[in-house]
């Protein structure tokens, strides 16, 4: 059961762009179409189930002092093999679109994010899930992205025209005012509908705790201005 | 001590070190395995792009090639295509650094009296909407047209308003400008910028033709 909720509470309870508002550089950059945006999703996947289960493997006896290098350098190598596959078999339109954001996967919060707050901590098998879970929860919201923002400016979704006679673009959406505006929008939505659902059960909506800066301790802003609550 | 919790610099240099070698080998041996699918993906990209801008051939294009420099300086590669031993057509690739966003890339494909055949954006990093409708050959699917076996005959491509009003123009025809700044080239409403640059990269690589037509046919022109 509870191997279950690591894998499922990415997907919505703690959805790493739309509640741990995590990433959000790919999910405004590439989200233009629905292809880069399934693209970008599936490429951070990969990176970080990889990531996760190397990290919890070898969490046991990195030293704490360097842990963060080692974790950089553990999903650099990972971000580079994507690369390298993707130049190799990936069409080469996608490779194109995503360009520089694929190495920048490097530095996307989730994945050192997700490292540092479940995978150091946790076994093997739930950090899979773990990373399992987040990646797709981050493709799907990317994914969700570029159609709506694909629609949205063309007509079309997945590059096919849905709605025909639609011949001259429409800029904004395309742009990345339109994409802070949608995702913005979706945010609201997300939050909208989470305490909706609290209320309804008469609970008080807490968003998830354990990425914020009072629970984190990649750096030590926290500890510094926390205990305060 | 534990390894965990040692502050000892040394130690802890020796396991960065010792990581860093780890995860290099793990590339070097990816690279490894990679790097002929990449090679064949590049060739087969170049190979898909010449045969659509130039005429029917029988022969390696992409293996037959000169690079000249175009009257600005800039580097133009060609490419021949033969048909039973003769010269039927060029293919030129160059770039342009005067896009709206960074360089753009295309190849030019000509006739063998030098005259525009076909031109292809190969790079390029516009607008979207704007500086890509210049730029873009790329068929509209719609939902009906999804399912239909497509009617597109062999080497045809995908129309493009700007693009295909370079056919069949030499490069020793009136300087080549937008009709913006008094030359007769259609220009997109939003995109002068990108028109332009595009106007000036086919321009530039049909002169460089001209320019180097003895030696570019020399070195290509294959057994005569």
């Amino acid at each position: 059961m509870s191997l279950l909720k690591d894998f499922t509470k990415g997907l919505w309870k703690e959805n790493p762009v739309l509640v741990l508002v995590l990433g959000t550089c790919p999910t405004l950059a590439v989200t233009s179409s629905a292809t880069n945006g399934l693209g970008m999703g599936l490429a951070t996947t990969f990176v970080l189930v990889c990531s996760n289960v190397v990290i919890s493997i070898i969490a046991g006896i990195v030293p704490k002092k360097i842990r963060i290098p080692v974790y950089i350098v553990v999903i650099a190598t990972f971000v580079t093999i994507i690369d390298l596959l993707m130049k190799a078999y990936s069409p080469p339109e996608l490779y194109n679109a995503l360009g520089i954001f694929i190495s920048l996967i490097v530095v996307n919060c989730i994945v050192l994010g997700r490292a540092e707050a479940f995978a150091s901590k946790n076994n093997p098998v739930r950090s899979f899930l773990d990373g399992l879970g987040m990646g797709l929860g981050f493709t799907l919201t990317l994914t969700m992205t570029g159609i709506i923002r694909e629609f949205l400016s063309t007509g079309s979704m997945f590059e096919v025209k849905v709605i025909t006679g639609w011949t001259v673009d429409f800029l904004l959406p395309s742009s990345a005012p339109g994409a802070f505006i949608i995702v913005g929008v979706l945010l609201a939505g997300m939050n909208y509908l989470n305490l909706r659902r609290a209320v309804k059960q008469g609970k008080v909506y807490v968003p998830p705790q354990g990425m914020d800066c009072r629970h984190c301790h990649i750096c030590d802003f926290g500890d510094k201005a926390g205990g305060q609550d | 001590m534990k390894l965990k919790e040692t502050e000892n610099t040394v130690v802890l240099g020796i396991f960065l070190a010792v990581i860093g070698l780890i995860a290099a080998l793990a590339l070097a041996f990816i690279s490894q395995l990679t790097a002929a699918p990449i090679a064949a993906a590049e060739q087969n990209a170049t190979n898909q792009a010449l045969q659509k801008v130039l005429p029917p051939f029988d022969n390696q294009p992409s293996a037959n090639t000169i690079t000249v420099k175009d009257p600005d300086g800039r580097e133009v590669i060609f490419y021949g295509a033969l048909r039973d031993g003769k010269l039927v057509g060029f293919a030129g690739k160059g770039s342009n650094p005067q896009g709206y966003a960074g360089a753009i890339e295309g190849l030019v494909g000509l006739e063998a009296d030098g005259a525009v055949r076909t031109v292809l954006i190969t790079r390029q990093s516009e607008t979207p909407g704007l500086g890509t409708v210049v730029c873009d050959r790329k068929e509209v699917k719609t939902i009906f047209t999804l399912f239909k076996p497509s009617d597109k005959k062999e080497g045809a491509v995908p129309a493009n308003r700007i693009l295909d009003q370079f056919a069949g123009r030499k490069a020793a025809e009136t300087p080549w400008r937008v009709s913006k700044d008094g030359g007769e080239f259609e220009f997109q409403t939003g995109a002068t910028v990108t028109s332009r640059a595009v106007t000036a990269l086919v321009w530039s690589i049909a002169r460089a033709f001209e320019q180097n037509r003895a030696a570019v046919e020399a070195a290509l022109g294959g057994n005569k």
